[in-house]
């Protein structure tokens, strides 16, 4: 059975509104690294607080490792299992001094102080900031802060973790230390769930989930999804650069084995084209 | 600009006083406080001073520092010094017109800036020493044996961490939005009292908008990580008394029997 | 005609302590009018003290900056005006929305700047339809805007005040893919109207390449590059030892070329690359 899965699930936030999510179903695997692509308001950020029961639906069941999201009982054994990040890394952390903002999450769950200790220890060389653990958070640079925000999840031991654009208030160095954050976790076996717009980050996923209009638009491999350059733009996304080329060629009709996504792939498309 | 106040700043470092536990710390500055306003001689006001300085000294934080945080005071020195000097009672040593000073009236002056002076230091080198999470967890661990009367003394201490946590965050945006509403032409340095507060609400609207939706986000982060108030709560931090804390203790109490002893044998100057 | 000359222009913070950090150090530029300049450098490069130096809200340590070939310093106590001339866009600049109705927060600038009712009527008017806001939108609370109309709005309150140098720092930070290209299609449009001059701070190299004349490049607070986008591009390497990202279309080309395959230099755009890919397979007979 899968780890999440959310099936038909609509939600709006007051009645009048229509539905911010319509008829949605989506499942992820455990140990899976899902990226979440749609424009802003296409109900990304919602679906982010489904998968960890901050929101429930109104219509349809998220279930999250077999439990409900809508018991109320299990309600933190849910949100222990599924960390969320949010965008703004600024507003996410509790305390003045990093390690024990990283604490926070594992004192709210009443673990032994001496296995908080370890915790922190490790969710801090996960990302790299175990150096900075005496450090106030506003000396440190947006990717930093942003790691530790990862590490605070990190010590509640989740085996998921959904990062709702990490990388949206970053710099391009900012951007590549959380990717790098991020695959660190996806290397421990945790599953993750990443929603972006940025493209090249989400060519790095198992599977790519393309959402409009409160729906799921289009799914697949990221090799698969991108390849379907139309669709995406008509929904106002982009392709990364690598693919728009070939793609752009394969309409000019050259042929070719494979639609690349990256810089390398392009390289030794070119290549091939050109002999 | 504000950030350049010292008082009230942590110093990380390693030094005794450093490593004293906080909730010491804290009934030992209350402590030290009682006493120097318990000295009525100068061979109290003297060994008081001594201990306070050696305390300085040992603290490892730079003495610059600590002349910085008494600049902040500078000015309630010297106007309570000259109050009591031209106020004193007494025999005057000098005399013009309606002004006159008496030698109880130097003394009351010496002893009073003296005093502050030693309060400022005695304060500072607590806030320099313990980290703002130390001096909240010690509050928040001190004032427990409050909870019987219903006070939430929990949530206290959470709001004074997001407090400490958001101020700098704070402080900076305001810096923001002040070059930002600037760069639209805001005049904010010309005009009298009410044309100046008039010009801050273009800076203290957009900063309430924003400490609401930070208060928000930081409310929804929270709960992502599992916070549901004091219950049941651990803490990473345990606290336990070490030798050292009862030899700090020992050192006040070697303190309070001279203080003692000069103010029983030793007649009050003041 | 050069509407911005800067002369030996240095900026240190925190003077007399342990932080002492030059953040400005002896730039020498000048800026054409009507040019549209494209500002990169990665964080702390010193882009926003160079920016704001411009315009008057930091004060250089030394050297100068001119406008219109006057220092902007000669008489610091009508600073204010040169802010009226050298309008400033900062980062997240929602941020700064404060007034009842969105007409009410652009008239601010031109209200500030001394214009007459009907003038700023006209102006804010013209401001809003720079960036699409229409009449029933200047009406609304900017707290009731959508995120990406709050940035128009604020935008909007800078391009009221008409000034003749625009500064833009990272105008389309946190906007998704659709978002940035229809506020730089609008700013562009804006530019091609007013014509007037433009610097755009960005770390997008993508979005800097599609508009700007000319590149000026930051590191450590010194002038590393100024140059068209195509020569800026072409230096990758350097570029990428100051810990900047060229474009991927830029790189996929640079790594082809350095293969040996004859491309041109410094490609910026998806399109250009793909016009050199097809001509070097026509050249080939390859089609």
């Amino acid at each position: 059975m899968s780890f999440i899965s959310a099936e038909n699930v609509k939600f709006s936030y007051d009645e009048e509104n229509k539905n911010v999510l319509n008829d949605v179903s989506l499942t992820i695997e455990k140990g899976e690294f899902v990226a979440l692509l749609g424009h802003n308001g296409c109900g990304k950020s919602t679906m982010a607080k489904l998968l960890n029961g901050m929101l429930t639906p109104d219509e349809g069941v998220v279930v999250v490792d077999s439990i409900d999201t809508k018991n109320e009982e299990m309600t933190y054994e849910i949100r222990s299992k599924v960390g969320l990040v949010l965008q703004n890394p600024d507003n996410q952390l509790v305390a003045s001094i990093i390690e024990e903002d990283v604490a926070f999450g594992p004192e709210n769950l009443g673990i032994e102080p001496s296995e908080i200790r370890r915790r922190v220890d490790e969710s801090l060389k996960a990302v790299g900031m175990y150096e900075y653990r005496r450090h106030a958070p506003h000396k440190l640079s947006g990717g930093q802060k942003q790691r530790v925000a990862i590490a605070g999840i990190l010590a509640m031991e989740p085996s998921c973790v959904v990062f709702d654009e990490p990388t949206a208030m970053l710099d391009p160095n900012g951007r590549e230390e959380v990717m790098r954050a991020i695959n660190a976790l996806k290397e421990k076996g945790i599953t993750i769930v990443l929603i972006t717009h940025y493209m090249n980050e989400a060519v790095l996923a198992d599977r790519v989930v393309v959402m409009d209009g409160g729906k799921v638009l289009l799914q697949g491999t990221p090799r698969e999804v991108f390849s379907e350059v139309p669709t995406l733009k008509r929904h106002c996304l982009d392709v990364p650069q690598a693919t728009e080329l070939a793609y752009r060629l394969i309409g000019a009709g050259v042929r070719f084995t494979d639609m690349p996504l990256n810089v390398e792939e392009c390289v030794s498309f070119l290549e091939e084209v050109l002999g | 600009m504000i950030r350049d106040v010292s008082f009230g700043q942590f110093i990380p470092g390693k030094s005794l006083i450093h490593r004293l536990d906080p909730r010491f710390k804290m009934v030992l500055l209350i402590a030290h406080i009682v006493l120097i306003f318990c000295t009525f001689n100068f061979a109290s006001l003297g060994i008081v001073t001594a201990a306070t300085i050696g305390l300085i000294l040992i603290s490892g934080v730079p003495f610059k520092m600590y002349v910085k945080s008494l600049k902040v005071v500078l000015i309630i020195v010297i106007i309570t010094s000259l109050l009591n000097i031209f106020y004193g009672s007494g025999d005057p040593i000098f005399q013009l017109g309606f002004i006159k000073i008496t030698l109880e009236g130097i003394f009351r002056a010496v002893f009073v800036s003296v005093r502050i002076i030693l309060l400022i230091l005695i304060s500072s080198a607590l806030t320099f020493t313990t980290s703002p999470t130390d001096l909240t967890d010690a509050i928040e661990r001190l004032m427990s044996p409050l909870k019987v009367l219903h006070i939430k003394v929990h949530e206290i201490a959470m709001m004074m961490t997001i407090a400490l946590r958001f101020v700098p965050t704070l402080l900076e945006e305001t810096d923001k939005i002040m070059s930002a509403q600037k760069a639209r032409g805001a005049d904010m340095e010309s005009g009298g009292l009410f044309k100046k507060v008039k010009a801050l609400t273009p800076v203290l609207i957009p900063l309430f908008v924003s400490a609401f939706r930070r208060a928000y986000e930081l409310a929804v982060a929270m709960e992502c990580r599992c916070y549901r108030g004091g219950d049941g709560r651990t803490r990473m931090k345990t606290l336990r008394a070490m030798p050292l804390d009862y030899f700090a203790v020992l050192i006040e109490c070697i303190l309070l029997a001279g203080i003692i002893v000069c103010n029983v044998f030793l007649t009050s100057v003041i | 005609m050069n509407v911005i000359e800067v002369k030996d222009l240095s900026f240190v913070y925190g003077v007399d302590t342990p932080f002492e950090k030059k953040a400005v150090d002896n730039l020498s530029l000048s800026i054409k009018q009507g040019e549209v300049i494209g500002l990169i450098g990665h964080t702390g490069s010193g882009k926003s003290t160079f920016v704001q130096m411009l315009n008057g809200l930091i004060k250089p340590s030394s050297g100068q900056v001119l406008l219109e070939g006057k220092d902007i310093w000669e008489k610091p106590k009508e600073i204010r005006k040169v802010r009226f001339k050298v309008g400033m866009v900062f980062q997240y600049p929602e941020y700064q929305l404060f007034d009842e109705t969105v007409y009410k927060d652009i008239s601010f600038g031109p209200r500030n700047k001394g214009l007459g009712e009907s003038e700023i009527d006209e102006t804010v008017r013209r401001a809003a339809k720079f960036v699409s806001l229409n009449d029933k939108l200047l009406g609304k609370s900017p707290f009731d805007l959508s995120g990406g109309e709050k940035r128009r709005a604020a935008i909007a309150g800078v391009i009221a005040m008409d000034p003749d140098v625009l500064i833009l720092d990272e105008p389309t930070a946190g906007l998704d893919p659709k978002g940035r290209d229809v506020l730089l299609s609008q700013i562009i449009s804006y530019h091609k109207e007013r014509k007037n001059t433009i610097i755009l701070v960005s770390h997008s190299m993508e979005d800097v390449a599609r508009i700007a004349d000319r590149i000026m490049v930051l590191n450590h607070g010194r002038l590393e590059m100024l140059d068209t986008p195509r020569a800026v591009f072409s230096r990758v390497d350097e570029l990428e030892s100051m810990g900047l990202r060229v474009p991927q279309i830029t790189r996929i080309m640079t790594i082809l070329r350095g293969k040996g395959y004859d491309f041109s230099d410094g490609i910026l755009t998806v399109g250009q690359a793909f016009e050199e890919v097809v001509n070097l397979l026509k050249k080939e007979g390859k089609r």
